[in-house]
């Protein structure tokens, strides 16, 4: 009986890919997390939702390590282990992987290159190829962006991905086109995906296992439902969504 | 380095290790080319002691390659070159100076002249690779005769203790020309001085400097463009200062000599951000090899 339970505990442990333990962020002497907890689970696409300013983005650069942020509190596991203190790249090699909102130029290098230096994993490249002879980010349109990003991450073979507003910018056809590629390469092959949107315009096509919201630094609740919680944002808008619709699962 | 088979001109310390001659194309030491061709002398500057005489006087279709080397201590090298390209030829040249190895103390100093003859074109890749010991000074002359057009890229990733590069150009009728020197600065004193000259009518040029301030350099950069007839010149001074310890002054410089001349400069210098350094790390590259790639990415390499 007892071998039975630290069994499930073991499959347990061994699912839950990211697990963040009351974290707190500060820079430049402001608090912006003021107490996260998230699980994501293997394979499980999760959503997160908020207005401009709450922290979704600072979350993700905080997962993948950015040193610009400094965590007060808290811990940050991947996989089990404390990652809380590992440099960015350590990060990445064990298989975190963020899309970036707003990318930065990097002069001179060719998409191509960049690519190839990355890369841990051959991909089969049908959408993007135009964008591989130019300089990383230079003059890319947002769409341009958003493509160049996702094939970045996808050679990393990553485990867990976190897309930072990878639906802004992209014309319907294009979002369904990108929501396909990571159903196809990432969700159909258990690789986690948290998904940090503020239109909510991806989830109708990745529908999201779990769907948390958050406001001013602190997730206000969890939604299985990620219809439900659209049409309260819309509704109501954010801040109404822990009253009146949402219980924490 | 290149298999010494594929060199045309092959000099190690003061010594001609190896001569390939092609058909069409005269490759002799510089002090036996001064004797031979009356003609030459008008070119060099002084009584050559050594270094290359390159003449191309037909078409060919492969790309010459020139390496002048030291490899024993304390030597001085003082070397006179010259190449002349024959109206009408399009000619590609590789050419590399270098310590073969570090603690040699090496001095290379060069007078060189390149002449373009008209309608000839040239693409000159030119590669220094130094040690921390040596003291290099090179002072090129081009001389681009009507409609002539010159491609050169300077290129040096290993810098020696004291680099002073000076070249000037001049061009004549409707000659252009493209000069870009890369420099990735590390433990040196390094000055680099351009001057174009252009002459003559639909004179057209840019020069293209890309400096990386890396560890305990410091670099001065002094490009100027003199227009005196109708001409399109434009200077692109670009400086990335990676070390505290080092510093780049940038000095561009326009004259012009003649109001339906348009000549432009831009410079800047830059650091690395951190928001570019964090983007790479969490692909997976560690600072060092973000550093590289950024640094790559800036010369162009």
């Amino acid at each position: 009986m007892l071998s039975r339970q630290i069994k499930i505990k073991l499959v347990f442990v061994r699912m839950k890919k990211l697990e963040i333990k009351k974290l707190k962020v500060r820079a430049n002497r402001r608090e912006i997390l003021k107490g996260i907890d998230l699980k994501i689970n293997r394979g499980e696409t999760q959503a997160l939702l908020g207005p401009n300013a709450s922290g979704k983005s600072t979350l993700a650069q905080v997962i993948l390590g950015n040193p610009k942020y400094k965590v007060t509190q808290g811990e940050i596991f991947f996989e089990s282990r404390d990652i809380t203190k590992f440099p960015p790249e350590k990060r990445a090699k064990l298989g975190i992987a963020l899309a970036w909102q707003s990318p930065p130029v990097i002069k001179g290098v060719k998409l191509s290159r960049l690519l190839k230096e990355i890369s841990r994993k051959e991909i089969e490249i049908s959408d993007g190829k135009e964008l591989l002879k130019r300089e990383v980010n230079l003059d890319f349109s947002g769409g341009e962006k958003k493509i160049s990003e996702l094939l970045q991450v996808l050679v990393l073979n990553p485990k867990l991905v976190i897309f930072d507003e990878i639906d802004s910018g992209l014309d319907l056809k294009r979002l369904e086109k990108v929501a396909k590629i990571i159903k196809k390469e990432l969700v159909a092959k258990k690789v986690s995906v948290l998904l940090i949107t503020h239109s909510g315009e991806i989830l109708r096509f990745l529908k999201p296992k779990v769907t948390n919201v958050m406001i001013n630094g602190k997730l206000i609740c969890k939604q299985k439902n990620f219809r439900k919680v659209l049409r309260t944002i819309k509704k109501y808008g954010y801040e109404k969504c822990k009253k009146h619709t949402l219980s924490p699962n | 380095m290149r298999s010494a088979k594929n060199i045309h001109y092959l000099q190690i310390d003061h010594r001609v290790k190896r001569l390939f001659q092609e058909k069409g194309v005269v490759i002799l030491p510089s002090a036996e080319a001064w004797q031979k061709f009356t003609w030459s002398k008008k070119y060099f500057l002084k009584k050559p002691k050594e270094g290359y005489f390159i003449w191309i006087k037909k078409q060919i279709d492969f790309p010459l390659f020139a390496c002048i080397s030291i490899a024993s201590k304390n030597i001085q090298q003082e070397l006179g070159n010259l190449l002349v390209v024959e109206k009408n030829l399009n000619i590609s040249l590789r050419g590399t100076c270098n310590t073969l190895k570090k603690n040699l103390c090496g001095i290379h100093k060069a007078e060189g002249k390149i002449v373009l003859k008209e309608n000839s074109s040239l693409n000159y890749e030119h590669i220094h690779s130094w040690h921390r010991e040596d003291i290099v000074l090179p002072n090129y002359e081009f001389l681009l005769e009507k409609n002539s057009k010159l491609d050169y890229t300077y290129k040096n990733l290993f810098t020696p203790k004291k680099l002073k590069i000076k070249t000037i150009l001049n061009l004549l009728e409707e000659a252009s020309c493209n000069l870009k020197m890369v420099a990735d600065c590390n433990f040196t004193e390094t000055e680099i001085i351009d001057t174009l000259v252009l002459k003559e009518k639909g004179a057209s040029g840019q020069i293209q400097l890309r400096l990386v301030g890396g560890k305990n350099s410091k670099i001065l950069a002094h490009s100027q463009i003199l227009a005196r007839a109708p001409c399109k010149g434009h200077l692109d001074c670009q400086g990335l200062l990676i070390d505290k310890s080092s510093s780049i002054s940038l000095v561009p410089e326009l004259i012009c000599k003649n109001k339906q001349s348009q000549i432009t400069h831009e410079a800047s210098i830059g650091k690395i951000e951190e928001e570019q350094l964090n983007y790479l790390r969490m692909r997976g590259l560690n600072e060092k090899e973000a550093i590289n790639l950024i640094i790559n990415g800036f010369l162009g390499i």
